[in-house]
């Protein structure tokens, strides 16, 4: 067990908050079982909510009879897709034509397109009963073939999953920036891969969706307790399709059991308890099992690369590419099309390629439907931009440390515009990729190699570098549909002093383990030149907290620019209006000749003269008469963060979609066992640079989370279906996760290049994960070097394929060709 | 005699519960729902990830793998039991040291994990630490800052 | 999560067990119950009753005769052999329950419940048919000892029949054993497994290739025979999401001879 993790360093007082490893205030009470989950929340007489799904990936529903299920002795009452559709309208859809014109509510309606589909939703008193009544739920259906391969999704005689978008095509759009015909005109070789796959998996966390949902008659409101992490986002697809005003529907959270993107598209179980809680007068309480999550939730969005062309020079020197990207996104849009353009902002991945041509379209497939994932859709295009460099650079028979290093942008490039309009801020690819290869000690590996075959095993080594970018510029879903009136981004904090002094921290995010709490302590304690502990942050989310804005939510790495930047904006309001007080309480001292310091405010000149945070406290809230006027002081602040963002040039596909550009840069060793095909990563690095780090320790467990969570997408996790459409991974005994003994040796590394765009110099994080899968896919190829020379050409390589990729490297190979030009 | 219903009576972090509980009731459904214990957790539906783990009269188990009829005339310890009062126990303090968890969901069970296996072998090696937490998914750590944190203790 | 309704007992001897199991045409036997409540979970199975046989301890316990015949009672868990000193006659049963999945469902899963599911992807059917074991099952009429190759007789399917309890299973004296897989992660479900015993003869037993553990005999431990032994066996296993038939036929063949090799190295 080598991990280069070593005791945290002891946090010094007297230095700032901000880049110390702060234990989190989140810890006390989650090591102590009292934090509170969805799942903990209890009302007096709620009813237990039970979905009954679909065992057909694709059939017309005939009939429903609820009858029965309605007569079981404490059951309070059912809903079925007939009442969604005369209580609400459909859920607005994002995309242009023809995605546009589905029609999507919370429960099938006349037909079902994924095997788990929620049809009827039963209530009873207990959890076990409302299971035991959906079994007596009558559905009859004529079932219809399933679409399970996006590729032949829009051949035909293949049965439409939509009849209202008149055909499987969801979203098309060309991307194209440069001149290709000049790169490829200029190439030496053109490299064409036939076709790329990258898998269909999601995070699983641990904690499954849930809500528990009040309706209050007399006001018309609905609380709902969830976990969803975008409750912006569910607001404004629930309000307009439940007819109601975003106010009546106040979003609740404490704590989350993780999310990753996989719980900002619950909305459509939630509008089912809104709707429940008002028809049957009770709480509704609805738990998501193990099962029905990964039947039915937010799976990444599995991309097919056919026709790539790669125009190179002899030299390795990148050219330009083009390629067709088709994304399968399952059987509705919750999401989409949005990973239609979010893979924009990484399109040259880290490389200098200035003439990219990207045609993509997203079909629907009779799978669960895809929405964001740890690394949503970039990580998709940057795992494609990974394995174009190593199969050129294994066609070239060229250094896959060299290919990189001469195409990286620089540091000397920084910021970098890309072909596209995006701004790479800050970095440096090389120097990073030299810690990792260091820190595997790549100087040595052909020795180990050696030494690994006298062992009759085949050492791979393997390089994945990606951009996490982080804070979105929504301005870029107009690039899906024009019409849309999305732009910019927004976070927003409050920071108050109580009638005691208590600083009381209002963050409108909903974080579900990145330690808000505790980082946006620090920010607030550097500026207040108070402790951590007298900072109370408070835990959740609440919308009636008036803490929250359109983008509100813990989601695309941002807390750290967008959070934090509200964080710093509120207290430095805060920090004025403190001063502003204290000189009117000392008779008209100005705001320069004044401080902070030891909980409170003074007279920068003469110490003695301070007035502790208390006082402010009391003055402002209950001792206020004879202070001037003109004041202006509430000592309860309230900023918007809001990123310097244009509107996108819809029409070239340009502009800066996104603020901040992490990076990660993975370098994994693996012994291959050739009998079985059966390997273990033996060697792993992981190298971040996130910009300035508020708590470094936090950062890296960032980093080794979303490493582990690559490792197991890169070798097990895969939501596979068979051709009848049904899930084969559908809990965690067939869909392994890594458990403590899968873990490899890890060594991490860190830069630290600040943002030059954002108030801290920090940047989003946390996404980095695909990395992992980049590194494990190359190391894969590179083992198999000079043993059948396969071509990797899938993002998940299990024992079996890569047993196959041994035995057939032909056939189990992907298919590449070299034209010199 | 085969009953539906049974009433059992169960000692859990030093307080003894009777309750009537029916037959087909999880172990792990009776602590949260009927005793409102709710810092074990339910991760999944299999019996794989160990949130839900606690100790039954000194041994590990997932109680999402047992009835709570099972549980009849047993001593439990949870995740409530650990600390004494407000403080943490060393363990707990050194997963909050070593930044054992982010989401803080596994962590109950990772916590029992550790517990049993400490209290069996006080100086665990590295590869008895991974091998006692096998059961216990981590979706957030990668684990190995838990491992850290189990061996920090167990020094 | 959430069972049907179902009814239980906690029989307090054996005889009552059996009783129970009898006049219950839909109960079933609870033993560490590490797969049986998981299938009830799933709704994929439910039994009208289960009658529990964790209270008796004439299930429990490892004996070691004086000849090296290891008697193990079906109730033991896993982690009871894997720290039994008894047990250790044999080292080959402590070290693979060793492997069966984590702390938690060792500490509750029992040597007769693992025998008596027969998942093709169990442990130890195959161990138990290369190590020569017998079974013991009680009913009503009394005792019988069956072999593995009358015991297994198809997925989840035994010659335990209603009414019955598999109480105790013996095993031979012998030492020079293997085991190989390849599983799903480290320790984790087998995708195919070989158990092979070189005690005498030269006895091998393939796991998560058909409804029962394979068992071939090859004419030595040379890894040209083993193979062709497993050749000869002919078998077609299934196709999974974790591998082809083809796959699994040819991980059979390899673990076959890692198994072999191992048990040569134990003698």
């Amino acid at each position: 067990m080598t991990s280069t993790t070593i005791a945290p360093e002891q946090v010094e007082v007297g230095k700032t908050w901000s880049g110390q490893s702060v234990p989190r205030k989140e810890d006390r009470r989650l090591l102590q079982g009292q934090g509170v989950f969805v799942d903990d929340i209890k009302r007096h007489g709620m009813g237990y909510l039970h979905f009954v799904r679909s065992p057909y990936a694709h059939a017309h529903i005939t009939s429903i009879d609820v009858s029965q299920a309605e007569e079981l002795p404490g059951v309070y009452g059912t809903l079925t897709g007939e009442e969604v559709a005369a209580l609400t309208d459909p859920f607005f859809q994002i995309s242009s034509p023809p995605g546009a014109n589905v029609k999507d509510f919370s429960l099938a309606l006349g037909k079902v397109r994924y095997v788990g589909e929620a049809i009827v939703a039963v209530v009873a008193e207990t959890r076990e009963l409302a299971r035991d009544a959906s079994e007596l739920v009558e559905i009859e259906y004529e079932p219809i073939d399933a679409v399970v391969d996006a590729r032949y999704a829009q051949d035909a005689n293949v049965p439409t999953i939509h009849e209202d978008a008149g055909g499987n095509l969801m979203w098309h759009g060309v991307y194209e920036w440069g001149d290709l015909d000049s790169a490829f005109a200029e190439a030496d070789r053109v490299v064409k891969i036939d076709q790329l796959h990258f898998h269909r998996f999601n995070s699983t966390p641990l904690e499954c969706d849930g809500a528990l949902v009040e309706f209050n008659k007399g006001t018309g409101q609905w609380t709902i307790h969830t976990n969803n992490q975008f409750p912006g986002f569910a607001a404004i697809m629930m309000g307009p399709a439940m007819r109601t005003g975003l106010d009546r529907l106040r979003f609740v959270t404490q704590d989350i059991g993780g999310g990753f993107g996989n719980k900002i598209t619950s909305h459509p179980q939630l509008v089912v308890c809104c709707l429940l809680a008002r028809k049957l007068g009770r709480p509704i309480q609805w738990t998501e099992w193990r099962t029905d999550f990964h039947l039915s939730m937010s799976h990444g969005n599995e991309r097919w690369f056919l026709e790539t062309e790669v125009a190179v020079k002899n030299d390795g020197t990148l050219l330009g590419f083009r390629t067709k990207a088709l994304d399968d996104a399952g059987a509705w849009l919750r999401y989409e099309p949005l990973g239609g353009v979010i893979w924009a902002q990484v399109t040259p991945g880290m490389y200098k390629w200035r003439n990219i041509r990207v045609d993509f379209t997203q079909v629907a497939t009779n799978k669960a439907p895809v929405s964001p994932n740890r690394g949503y859709s970039r990580m998709q295009h940057l795992w494609f931009t990974e394995r174009v460099i190593d199969i050129v650079a294994h066609e070239l028979d060229l250094d896959p440390v060299e290919v990189r290093k001469r195409n990286y942008v620089t540091v000397d490039d920084m910021p970098y515009e890309t072909p596209n309009g995006c701004v790479y801020d800050s970095g440096d690819y090389a120097q990073m990729l030299d810690i990792g290869l260091e820190l595997i000690d790549y100087a040595g590996i052909e020795e180990r190699r050696a030494d690994a075959k006298a062992r009759g095993r085949l050492l791979g080594v393997g390089i994945g570098s990606t951009l996490d970018s982080g804070t979105n510029n929504f301005g870029q879903s107009r690039m899906i549909n024009p019409e849309l009136q999305f732009s910019g981004n927004n976070e927003v904090a409050t920071v108050k002093l109580d009638i005691f002094g208590e600083i009381v921290v209002t963050l409108g995010t909903t974080p579900q383990g990145q330690g808000h709490e505790t980082t946006a302590a620090q920010v607030v304690a550097d500026i207040l030149k108070c402790s951590v502990d007298d900072v109370n942050v408070r835990a959740g989310h609440d919308s009636y907290w008036n803490s929250h804005a359109g983008f509100s939510g813990t989601y695309a790495s941002q807390f750290a620019v967008t959070g934090l930047s509200a964080v710093k904006g509120a207290t430095e309001m805060l920090a004025v209006e403190i001063k502003k007080l204290a000189g009117a309480v000392f008779g008209g001292v100005p705001e320069e000749a004044l401080e902070l310091a030891d909980g409170g405010v003074r007279i920068k000149e003469s110490p003695d003269a301070f007035l502790p945070f208390m006082a402010c406290g009391a003055i402002i809230n209950a001792n206020n008469a004879g202070l001037p006027e003109d004041l202006g002081v509430t000592l309860n602040c309230r900023y918007v963060y809001r990123p310097p963002f244009q509107v996108p040039d819809v029409e070239r596909k340009f502009g800066n979609l996104t603020l901040t550009y992490a990076t990660q840069i993975h370098v994994a060793v693996i012994e291959v066992d050739p009998e079985t095909g059966y390997y273990d990563i033996v060697d792993y690095a992981a190298v971040d640079d996130c910009g300035r780090r508020i708590n470094p320790q936090i950062v890296e467990g960032q980093v080794m989370g979303a490493t582990a969570q690559a490792l197991g997408a890169a070798v097990h996790e895969n939501f596979v279906y068979d051709e009848d459409g049904n899930l084969l991974t559908p809990n965690f005994y067939d869909y392994h996760v890594p458990h403590a003994l899968d873990m490899p040796p890890l060594a991490t590394g860190s830069l630290e290049s600040p943002s030059p765009f954002t108030p801290l110099g920090t940047k989003g994080m946390g996404e980095g994960g695909g990395a992992g899968i980049h590194a494990v896919c190359a190391a894969v190829q590179d083992a198999l070097r000079g043993h059948g020379d396969a071509i990797v050409w899938d993002s998940c390589n299990p024992y079996h394929r890569v047993w196959e990729m041994l035995n057939d490297p032909k056939g189990a190979g992907g298919t590449v060709s070299v034209t010199t030009t | 005699m085969i009953t539906t219903e049974q009433t059992i009576t169960v000692t859990i972090n030093g307080t003894t519960y009777e309750r009537e509980v029916a037959a087909r009731k999880l172990l792990i459904h009776f602590v949260r729902d009927d005793l409102d214990l709710t810092g074990s957790h339910i991760g999944c539906d299999t019996g794989n990830c160990g949130a839900c783990s606690m100790l039954v009269d000194g041994m590990l188990v997932k109680s999402c793998m047992m009835l709570a009829v099972q549980a009849d005339g047993t001593t439990i310890e949870t995740v409530e039991g650990l600390s004494d009062g407000e403080e943490l126990n060393t363990l707990q303090a050194a997963f909050r040291e070593h930044h054992a968890l982010q989401c803080g969901y596994c962590t109950p069970g990772m916590l029992m994990s550790a517990t049993a296996l400490l209290r069996e072998n006080p100086s665990p090696s590295d590869d008895e630490i991974k091998k006692a937490l096998q059961g216990n998914i981590c979706r957030c750590t990668g684990y190995w800052n838990i491992f850290e944190a189990v061996k920090a203790v167990a020094r | 999560m959430l069972l049907r309704e179902v009814g239980y007992a906690r029989p307090a001897s054996l005889g009552e067990a059996i009783e129970l199991l009898a006049a219950n045409d839909g109960a079933r036997a609870l033993a560490g119950g590490q797969t049986l409540i998981n299938v009830m979970k799933a709704r994929a199975g439910s039994p009208d009753a289960l009658i529990d046989l964790n209270g008796l301890e004439e299930l429990r316990g490892i004996d070691l005769a004086a000849d090296g015949t290891l008697s193990i009672g079906a109730m033991t868990t896993y982690s009871e052999i894997v720290g039994s000193a008894e047990a250790r006659a044999r080292p080959i049963i402590g070290e693979v329950c060793a492997q069966i999945a984590d702390v938690q469902v060792r500490n509750r899963g029992t040597i007769g419940g693992n025998l008596c599911t027969n998942d093709p992807t169990n442990h130890l059917p195959p161990l138990m048919a290369a190590l020569g074991a017998t079974m013991t099952i009680a009913g009503a009429d009394g005792e019988r000892t069956v072999t593995s190759a009358e015991f297994f007789l198809g997925v989840y399917l035994t010659a335990v029949v209603q009414g019955e309890v598999l109480t105790k299973i013996t095993v031979p004296a012998g030492r020079s054993d293997g085991f190989a897989a390849v599983t799903l992660g480290v320790d984790g479900t087998c995708i195919a497994s070989a158990a092979a015993s070189l005690n005498g003869r030269i006895t091998v037993a393939l796991g998560c290739v058909d409804a029962v553990p394979v068992v071939v005999e090859p004419a030595t431990a040379s890894p040209d025979d083993v193979r062709a032994a497993v050749e000869a066996a002919d078998i077609d296993p299934p196709s999974d999401v974790h591998a082809s038939s083809a796959y699994r036929a040819h991980l059979s063949q390899v673990l076959a001879v890692r198994a072999v090799n191992q048990a040569q190295g134990a003698a």
